[in-house]
């Protein structure tokens, strides 16, 4: 053994490094964030709650097509409808199991008319199983609730869109416009 | 007030049985007072330690209790006086319920023979130091107990270790102390301040180095601190010895944990860091310190205890666990040996009247 060593041992310098180190550490800031009282900024895109769109007048944007629910991976999206008066297609219900659903976002990218929404808010924990159970109702209050006012406005144009902006023709026909304008 | 003091002490100069009487009244106070006081240190020492460690993980440790988190001591009280106590079905009944009495009151009892400052000292015995080594391996007793008596693996590993681990560091703790003993020439607490105070440097910690390191490390292994905190490794043996307590009977062992590391603190303090007392050099320096009261040189005890006890937690943020093997090597290969050379050397110097 080197005498190095010897001294390195005999008076513990690896572990005066180390009693230095957690000293030092002592006095820098701490990095906790106490929750309640200070909340993390939700980064833009955020996929919290679901919320199902409605329009200027106050219609639900949904149509009953059941795209989402065909795509949603975790199977939670339950869509039931019924011809209503001159045959058009009324959804009755229109419901999600919050508590099975992944948070992925396909629902959003399925939906042609911009209906399904997900929105910033993420702290809905309660007591019941069937409070997770989102009924239309509570969809659509979750849109009164998140997405009135500017902010949401903008959140909404800009993350979850109706991508059927991207679609276009005439009635009835979906054709990209971009392969419209190829035309 | 003063009156009935005055009456009370003129009764005790005619009346000899009353005089044993006022004498015995004086002690309860003095016990009373002691363990209050103390109690009340064990609970705030855990509240700095989960300050100390957090600040150290760059967190924030308890802050939501009260300003700063400063009741938090009392609402984990609360919270412990207030949980269901459980008992296992197999567990040795009467030795389940005798085990952390024995933790606690062997730590308890320590409490009596430290000298806080000049004159303050419940029971002001010669063997003072020997009693505080003897209630330490008492402690032993109700790990062991605890671990035989709660009829589970967990448990029972971590008695073994401790029995094992504080027999082996027992004995390099007493041989370190012996340096102290031989230089100041004496056992009892109060004694062993006074002559450090009377030595050039004013602590023993600086002649007898080698004793003050024996000593520490005993000292975290004595009480189950890291980084020897094997009776209660949590990875290991869920939470050692005391797996099977809960509510009020684990609060008993957390507080003798903490009371013993308290009295560790205190018994370095008084052995090696000079009790209540600067160094003459500073006395001298500044006179108007011998003008201030007895009384008040417990704060400079307590700077010194709480000193000792952040190094207790410094080490326990800073290193990690030790192997079981490695801690018999150092305790057995290292200290021990280490000791002894302490002792010749100390008493080589004794001899040639050179300390």
């Amino acid at each position: 053994m080197k005498i190095g060593n010897i001294i390195k041992r005999l008076f513990f310098i690896e572990i005066l490094k180390g009693l230095a180190l957690t000293l030092k550490s002592m006095f820098t800031p701490a990095v906790t964030r106490r929750y309640p009282k200070v909340k993390r900024p939700v980064q833009p895109g955020f996929r919290g709650l679901h919320a199902l769109a409605k329009d200027e007048n106050g219609k639900m944007k949904c149509v009953g097509c059941g795209l989402c629910g065909a795509y949603c991976p975790s199977k939670c999206i339950y869509i039931y409808t019924s011809d209503g008066e001159d045959h058009t297609k009324v959804v009755d219900r229109y419901e999600i199991e919050a508590l099975r659903c992944i948070y992925c976002g396909f629902c959003v990218e399925a939906c042609p008319f911009g209906a399904i929404t997900l929105s910033e808010h993420y702290e809905y924990s309660n007591y019941s199983r069937d409070d997770f159970y989102m009924t239309k109702e509570k969809l659509l209050s979750n849109w009164d609730k998140y997405f009135t006012g500017e902010k949401g406005g903008k959140y909404f144009e800009k993350f979850w869109g109706p991508k059927s902006k991207h679609f276009t023709g005439y009635e009835g026909q979906a054709v990209f416009r971009k392969i419209k304008n190829e035309k | 007030m003063n009156e009935i003091l005055q009456s009370f002490i003129a009764l005790g100069s005619k009346n000899p049985m009353a005089k044993i009487g006022i004498d015995i009244a004086i002690i309860f106070l003095k016990i009373a007072v002691v363990m209050g006081i103390a109690l009340l240190h064990v609970a705030y020492a855990t509240y700095w330690e989960r300050k100390v460690i957090g600040h150290m993980q760059v967190r924030l440790g308890p802050i939501e209790v009260g300003w700063h988190g400063l009741l938090q001591p009392i609402a984990d009280g609360v919270k412990l006086f207030f949980k269901e106590d459980i008992i296992p079905a197999d567990a040795d009944k009467p030795l389940f319920y005798l085990a952390p009495v024995i933790f606690m009151v062997s730590a308890l009892t320590s409490l009596s023979v430290l000298p806080f400052f000049e004159g303050f000292v419940i029971a002001n015995i010669n063997i003072g130091l020997l009693f505080l080594l003897a209630m330490s391996s008492l402690g032993a007793y109700g790990i062991i107990i605890s671990g035989w008596a709660s009829n589970s693996k967990y448990a029972f590993l971590g008695g073994l270790r401790s029995a094992s681990q504080i027999i082996s560091y027992e004995i390099a703790m007493g041989l370190s102390l012996v340096g102290v003993m031989i230089m100041a020439g004496s056992l009892n607490l109060s004694d062993i301040v006074r002559a450090q105070q009377q030595s050039p440097l004013g602590i023993f910690a600086i002649p007898q180095i080698l004793g003050f390191f024996i000593f520490v490390v005993a000292a975290f292994a004595e009480t189950n601190r890291l980084p020897f905190d094997l009776p209660e490794a949590e990875s290991e043996l869920v939470a050692g010895y005391f797996t099977e307590y809960s509510g009020f009977r684990f609060a008993l062992f957390f507080l003798g944990e903490y009371t013993g590391m308290l009295i560790m603190s205190s018994i370095a303090v008084i052995c090696f860091l000079g009790g209540w007392t600067l160094p003459q050099f500073v006395m001298n320096a500044l006179p108007v310190l011998s003008k201030i009261p007895n009384f008040f040189w417990i704060i400079v005890f307590l700077v010194k205890v709480y000193a000792f006890m952040f190094f207790y937690y410094w080490v326990r943020a800073t290193l990690p666990r030790y192997r079981y093997d490695q801690l018999m090597a150092i305790g057995w290969k290292l200290l021990i040996p280490l000791a002894l050379l302490n002792i010749v050397i100390t008493a080589t110097l004794k001899i040639m009247k050179l300390i």
